[in-house]
């Protein structure tokens, strides 16, 4: 468990938060209790003990989508505050407090590693042995088994040989709802079994997978012994070195919404507009934000289980911001999915490569 | 077990039954999810960023509770809850983005928090006039994000431009970094709309001046929620600007640089920004120009004719006054800084008292009053720095913005108490006004019969025939006094 930061955090709780405009739970919903000071305040008067744990207290500080967007303009450059919140979260249990709402979610992760209701249908796939393993992540799996196949048949065709795992959930959702025993105990078997296959390079197309492999796994004693890399840039060093040939695209008009753990955790804002800039014919439009400086699609943290009404006014809010008749295009399960509302058209970025690639 | 909030200034509460039969009552009219008794919304609306609520927060104490906390969507829906508080006797004060300086949010009496945010819609922009109605909730950088989608910009850049709300603006009377050539808050207005303390709305109209009578709109802007609530506003726009020019320029005294302003305000130049430095500003914010030295930082945009012209006419003044042409980067460095206000933080938790004392000067005392302010508070035991510049400026004065900072040991709150009344004793000595922006407040209003005179009774019973009850932000404006904190 990290230590919460008391210095960092009353940095935030006594500013009067410049960032308010960034913060997407704080725009959709008015309340101070949300805004990023308003939750900085009730964390500090937790740890001095001027405040009890209750659950209206722990959902607002779960009210964090992990987006980052409060960075943007924070003059603390030390300060995480999602991450001081998530530290936070975690002394709640140990007060015999928890979110209700996750219950369900939790105990899915636990009977089938999944927060979803389902196992992951990934299974020891490929070639035993291949130096690349591609980790699919939960979400795609359970909700839009498309993406993973896409990535699967760019590999076939790039001619190269790559390996699944039966994977387990990389542990993120039990962390960010409060039970990191259980996300340790996800970690220990995922990494088992990654170890076990042997492989050099992790693939991962999701970014809360990526940020938890590379993040938290060390935190946690788990560190993974190979490279892990994210879907952007993999993808992106095949088309450079040959791999993989884009043709034309069917689509005419894309813009490209940055997931925020991609745009800000893992600074992976050029790589994605580079392999649209690789397939031919291509307009691409910027939507009102974007590269560092994205909104939030509302799925961050979890939230399309946990505050799925709140996610949705989040998803809602960052599509105004797209150029009309643009395909949206991302790179993230969470963000094609929060975005997949009023009629508009929401690929994930190995999706279209696919399609154009022979 | 945590022990229960202390509170500091609370001066009373509405008994817990009506109460929760206003919250009954209401719950129909704005929707159950939008009314809470719950102690997180109490406890997150109880406070802004006035800094005695700072130095409270880390003793574990607040200044006072609300018992309620609504969020209103429409004006409409804002009209039926103050009608229901007013037949009920029961205490508002309206909340925005809680960046007020001084204490204007603090709900004495208790009773009801209406935080506005959800009104956060643009109702119209009108870009044949040259105009937006705006809901009073929304955010000062979506506003103008908003704005800037369509090719326009609204002008107002207050230092809390992230963290206020338009309403916020109206309310408080505000100013913003560009205002010398956008105007103020008021100056863009043309156009209100307000529910009274009895539910009753009234709605400006949106054209370029009247013959009328009195303008009923201006009545709210700088109320501070004491007249009613400013729901909406009708706000004059710009097109994006064709041109931006920057320019800054060091002087040997600082008199010469507040000549020199003087004078080429006086010829018609109407730079957007013009920022004049004592030496301990310019070294703390410029430190490569060292802090023997005033700086003036100048933006000048519009038309790109009018831009060259205005940078032709400014250069002359200031050159005459000996000023040394120090280039653009100082301003661009100022540009990327200017929202940055970090260092309030830092400095509370190592022990500081700190605030930020800005009021109005003609030309004729803005020096001695800048000399007269500063030597009062370094004439208080604790006092570290007491520093200066001049922004806003007008033909006929300016306003002069004073930061000061102390370390007094235990004794905060006294500490803090002593440099406000040094600090106003000299500015009202020299015939200054004690507000230029930031308002009035809670803590301010000590000073507001000396500022006014009979212009306080004047205040006093338009309060009165508007809201008879007294329910609308007790304690605010310097309408009455508020003995725990005054005495």
């Amino acid at each position: 468990m990290g230590e919460v930061n008391m210095e960092e955090l009353l940095n935030c709780a006594l500013c009067p938060n410049i960032c308010r405009c960034e913060c997407p739970v704080l725009q959709v919903s008015g309340r101070e209790a949300v805004a990023p000071s308003g939750k900085a305040r009730l964390a500090a008067m937790l740890q001095q003990n001027q405040l009890n744990w209750d659950e209206q207290v722990l959902e607002a500080v779960s009210n964090c989508l992990g987006c980052r967007g409060c960075t943007i303009y924070c003059p603390f450059a030390e300060l995480s505050l999602c991450d001081e919140l998530l530290n936070t979260r975690l002394t709640a249990r140990a007060s015999g407090v928890k979110l209700a709402v996750t219950d369900p979610y939790i105990s899915n992760l636990r009977s089938y590693g999944s927060p979803y209701g389902q196992k992951n249908w990934s299974s020891a796939a490929g070639e035993k042995g291949a130096e690349v393993l591609y980790f699919a992540g939960c979400t795609s799996q359970a909700n839009h088994p498309s993406a993973v196949e896409s990535a699967r048949n760019l590999l076939d065709k790039a001619g190269l040989s790559f390996q699944m795992i039966e994977e387990d959930c990389c542990g993120y959702p039990a962390e960010v709802w409060g039970d990191q025993e259980l996300a340790r105990q996800l970690a220990a078997e995922n990494r088992r079994k990654i170890i076990e296959s042997g492989a050099s390079t992790l693939v991962t197309n999701c970014p809360e997978c990526w940020l938890t492999f590379t993040n938290r796994y060390p935190l946690w004693g788990e560190e993974l012994p190979l490279e892990v890399i994210d879907g952007p840039t993999y993808f992106l060093k095949l088309m450079k070195n040959g791999y993989l040939k884009p043709g034309k695209s069917k689509f005419k008009k894309v813009s490209y919404h940055d997931p925020c753990i991609w745009a800000r955790a893992a600074k992976k804002v050029d790589q994605p507009r580079e392999i649209l800039s690789l397939i031919p014919g291509l307009s691409v439009e910027e939507p009102l934000s974007y590269g560092e400086c994205t909104r939030c699609c509302g799925g961050g943290s979890m939230f399309q289980l946990s505050f799925p009404e709140k996610a949705a006014a989040v998803a809602k809010r960052r599509l105004g911001e797209f150029p009309d008749q643009a395909t949206i295009l991302t790179a993230c399960p969470f963000c094609r999915e929060g975005l997949l509302q009023e009629g508009r058209q929401v690929f994930e970025l190995i999706e279209l490569l696919d399609s154009v690639c022979e | 077990m945590a022990e229960p909030i202390r509170t500091t200034l609370q001066e009373g509460s509405v008994k817990q039954a009506v109460i929760d039969q206003y919250a009954d009552d209401v719950s129909p009219i704005i929707g159950v999810d939008n009314v809470s008794s719950n102690h997180i919304d109490l406890l997150s609306t109880c406070r802004d960023y006035w800094p005695v609520n700072s130095i409270w927060m880390l003793e574990g104490a607040v200044p006072a509770l609300p018992q309620l906390v609504i969020w209103p969507q429409t004006t409409e829906e804002v009209s039926r809850v103050l009608a229901l508080a007013h037949e009920r006797r029961i205490p508002v004060v309206p909340y925005g983005e809680g960046s007020g300086a001084l204490g204007g949010v603090v709900p004495l009496r208790g009773g009801i928090m209406v935080d506005l945010k959800r009104m956060n819609r643009i109702r119209n922009l009108d870009q044949e006039n040259l105009l937006v109605t705006v809901e009073c909730g929304l955010n000062g950088a979506i506003y103008e994000e908003q704005l800037n989608r369509s090719g326009y910009t609204g002008g107002h850049f207050p230092q809390s431009l992230r963290c206020s709300t338009v309403g916020g603006w109206l309310a408080c009377r505000a100013a913003g970094q560009f205002s010398t050539r956008y105007g103020k808050i008021e100056d863009m207005a043309v156009s209100t709309e307000a529910v009274l303390a009895d539910g009753t709305i009234f709605r400006g109209r949106s054209v370029p001046r009247t013959s009328t009578g009195p303008r009923v709109d201006q009545f709210f802007i700088g109320s501070e929620g004491t007249l009613g609530i400013i729901t909406a506003a009708t706000l004059r726009i710009w097109p994006l600007p064709e041109k931006r020019h920057l320019a800054s320029y060091t002087f040997d005294q600082l008199a010469d640089g507040l000549e020199a302003i003087r004078l080429f305000m006086r010829a018609g130049a109407r730079p957007a920004v013009v920022r004049l430095y004592d030496g301990q500003e310019t070294g703390n914010h410029f430190p490569e120009l060292g802090d023997q030295r005033s700086v003036l930082i100048l933006l000048i945009e519009g038309a790109a004719k009018i831009v060259h012209a205005e940078a032709e006419v400014i250069e002359q003044y200031v050159l005459d006054h000996g000023a040394v042409d120090t280039g653009p980067e100082h301003v661009e460095h100022w540009l990327e800084t200017r929202f940055n206000i970090s260092a309030a933080s830092r400095l509370l938790q190592k022990g500081a008292v700190l605030d930020t004392i800005e009021v109005t000067t003609n030309w004729h005392n803005a020096h001695s009053t800048y000399l007269a302010m500063q030597e009062a508070l370094n004439g208080v035991e604790g006092t570290m720095l007491a520093s200066g510049h001049w922004s806003h400026v007008y033909p006929e004065g300016a306003a002069l913005y004073i930061t000061v900072v102390g370390f007094p040991g235990d004794d905060k709150i006294t500490y803090y108490k002593k440099f406000w009344q040094a600090a106003m004793a000299a500015c009202l000595a020299e015939g200054a006004a004690i507000s230029h922006h930031h308002g009035i407040g809670l803590h301010r209003g000590q000073w507001m019969g000396a500022e006014h005179g009979q212009g306080l009774e004047v205040l006093r019973r338009i309060k009165n025939a508007l809201d008879p009850q007294g329910i609308m932000n007790p304690g605010k404006l310097g309408l009455r006094e508020v003995s725990k904190w005054e005495k």
